[in-house]
């Protein structure tokens, strides 16, 4: 298992793109991928659950990845939020 | 079996009239859901219902997914698909199947309820605005799990029950000759209200009732006039209202016969009466109704129906408009709607109505102004002579003058590509700021027209939100400060010789309108269901006695008093 925390770059939140972002590169990898916030933990897989997190601008959060091909996943994901939900640069 | 007592909801009147007709009841979700809970042999076939529907939605969103090429579209669609791949989702409906023994349908619905929950509490508006997607995704799997799709069947005569109606579902409503609409939300100044008012339709909001209470098929009568509604009303009472409609049908008549004669007071002073209009299907009754062309066409559901503004759509709705005017004017309003109902991910505004909308959005999205200005050009170049522009939102003069350019940029453009127009057309502004009011001698010298708009120009002046039920009494534009800068406003106009013209709830009301006609404004645009009511009066009193009225209300210092003046003038 991998954790890592992380914070929210994007101006306006984790919003409806971002999150679906998020949750479609972390279904891509067999580990199985949460989020705690706020002493909230939702299943990063989940578009609804990273939606009700409503995170905002700043918010902070962990990132918990646990399966075979953790590592890549974790560094994957934390690139999301390092690049604001930006697509990679080509 | 046990008799239902007849039942009487109070609502909020919004368009008069007397209907009465059996309840249908119009379920954008469907049926409401019970918590059904099901035997142990039932749990495989829930589970596989549910399965279906799902697989059966996403390859549904997949077949509509290719169908635009707009990214934005493509983006929203994937977003519902995903929502319906949750595996959080998937498995908490599942277990509520197999451990709580729930049916498929209430799974569902109690599952995405939670999220839907915690949404709306959710402190970001984005997450409060994505609801919304939730919810059909919830009523649309619920729907799919069910045999067989319910049909928009309400039939000619039918009253119908909604929450709210969206314009499109009204625009069909209005095609099948309903008897009536009730409404638990609404306001008076939605687009259902406004429409029914427009096709004659009894209408009442704020009106609320359970599932026990209402049934499809019930006996209704609905009075517009008063907000009432009776459910399963006793046979005593279904004669009486259908005593008054007839009544009330005959007067109505008598009221229509006013519409062929000539505009003229009965000393023989000319006014001129015009409709409020948004939609094409309004357009049949103009004639009928003693119209005289539009005085105020709305152009905000045909924009958002439309594709980007798109300017040949435009041209085409704005064509119609004209020809079914029949040689008179239509005064088109550029786009009037707050910026939120527009772009995405544009912020939620505190104050919508002291915000960003009208001009002052349209000054800000210039692409959209120059379509929207461009279609009413080559509009004009057809129709010489028969088209105005109308600013909407006006507070200041250089928002006059920008849109003046880009009148004068849009028409050159057009002219060098050798695309006829008219450069005469008549550019004017909506009166509805008090600002603008206070400025109208400065202003009345820049454009060619004035349009009063009173019901803004009442929440502006009054510092009174209309929405607002807690001070809705206060809301009155019979408010002595109204009369006082409706009259500055035509004394401006006068003195620079341009047109003023109302085009504000307040002309429907036959006594308002006597008086403005005493105040000398003599082009009124209302609905067009109440012209032939408020010809009637103008036409059977004269201009003196319009005046009088106009000298005592502007003399009046309080509301009161002027409603006790203008309350003689009313129509028994």
């Amino acid at each position: 298992m991998k954790t890592k925390k992380v914070t929210v770059l994007n101006e306006s939140g984790l919003h409806a793109r971002p999150a679906s972002v998020l949750v479609k590169t972390a279904s891509r990898f067999k580990s199985e991928f949460y989020i705690k916030m706020y002493g909230y933990k939702v299943n990063g897989k989940s578009i609804l659950g990273v939606m009700t997190l409503a995170a905002e601008a700043g918010a902070e959060m962990e990132l918990i990845v646990d399966g075979p091909d953790e590592d890549e996943a974790l560094e994957k994901l934390v690139k999301l939020f390092e690049n604001k939900f930006n697509p990679a640069p080509p | 079996m046990k008799e239902l007592q007849p039942k009487i909801l109070s609502g909020k009147p919004a368009a008069p009239g007397i209907g009465v007709g059996n309840a249908f009841i119009l379920r954008d979700d469907n049926k409401p859901v019970h918590p059904e809970k099901i035997s142990d042999q039932e749990i495989e076939e829930n589970i596989r219902k549910f399965e279906n529907a799902r697989e059966f939605l996403v390859q549904e969103y997949e077949k509509i997914k290719t169908i635009p090429d707009d990214y934005d579209v493509v983006e929203i669609i994937d977003a519902q698909i995903q929502a319906l791949n949750d595996p959080e989702v998937t498995s908490t409906i599942k277990r509520k199947i197999k451990e709580e023994n729930f049916s498929a349908d209430y799974a569902i619905f109690s599952t995405f309820n939670d999220y839907i929950q915690l949404l709306e509490s959710a402190g970001a508006q984005w997450a409060k605005d994505r609801t919304i997607d939730v919810v059909s995704i919830r009523d649309e799997l619920i729907q799919a799990t069910k045999e067989k799709k319910k049909e928009f069947d309400v039939i000619k005569g039918e009253i119908v029950f909604a929450e709210d109606i969206p314009p499109t579902v009204m625009v069909k409503l209005s095609r099948i000759k309903i008897s009536g609409i009730v409404m638990e939300r609404g306001g008076l100044t939605s687009h259902a209200v406004i429409l029914s008012q427009s096709l004659g339709i009894p209408c009442v909001i704020n009106a609320h009732w359970d599932r026990f209470q209402l049934q499809d098929g019930n006996d209704v009568i609905i009075d517009g006039s008063t907000g009432q509604v009776i459910l399963r009303p006793s046979w005593k009472q279904k004669q009486e209202y259908l005593k008054r409609k007839e009544e009330q049908f005959s007067r109505f008549q008598k009221a229509l016969e006013w519409a062929r004669k000539p505009n003229k007071t009965s000393c023989g002073s000319e006014f001129t009466l015009r409709a409020n209009v948004e939609f094409l299907e309004e357009l049949p009754r103009l004639k009928t109704h003693g119209a005289r062309g539009v005085g105020l066409l709305r152009t905000e559901t045909i924009l958002f129906e439309s594709n980007e503004f798109d300017v040949w759509d435009q041209v085409e709705f704005y064509s119609k408009m004209v020809e079914a005017a029949e040689g008179h004017t239509v005064t088109i309003r550029l786009f009037d709607a707050g910026g939120d109902k527009l772009l995405e991910n544009s912020e939620n505004e505190a104050n919508p109505f002291l915000g960003w909308r009208g001009i002052r959005m349209l000054l800000d999205k210039k692409e959209f102004l120059k379509k929207q200005l461009e279609a009413i050009y080559r509009v004009s170049g057809k129709f010489t002579g028969k088209v105005k522009i109308l600013i909407p939102m006006v507070s200041s003069m250089e928002e006059i003058h920008e849109v003046k350019r880009h009148c004068i940029d849009v028409c050159s453009s057009l002219s060098r590509q050798h695309v006829p127009v008219d450069t005469e057309t008549p550019i004017g502004i909506m009166v509805e700021v008090p600002s603008i009011a206070l400025m109208a001698e400065y202003v009345a010298k820049h454009v060619d027209f004035f349009s009063l708009g009173t019901n803004d120009l009442t929440q502006y002046t009054l510092a009174v939100d209309r929405g607002n039920e807690k001070i809705s009494h206060l809301f009155d534009s019979f408010h002595p400060s109204i009369w006082k800068l409706i009259k500055m406003s035509k004394d401006a106009a006068d003195k620079e010789g341009i047109p003023v013209a109302i085009c504000g709830e307040m002309a429907s009301k036959p006594e308002a309108a006597a008086c403005l006609l005493g105040l000398g404004i003599r082009d009124l645009s209302m609905n067009t269901g109440s012209i032939p009511l408020v010809k009637s009066v103008l036409c059977s009193n004269t201009l003196d006695e319009m005046k009088k009225l106009a000298e005592r209300v502007l003399d009046a210092d309080e509301l009161e008093h002027i409603h006790e003046l203008l309350e003689e003038w009313r129509p028994a």
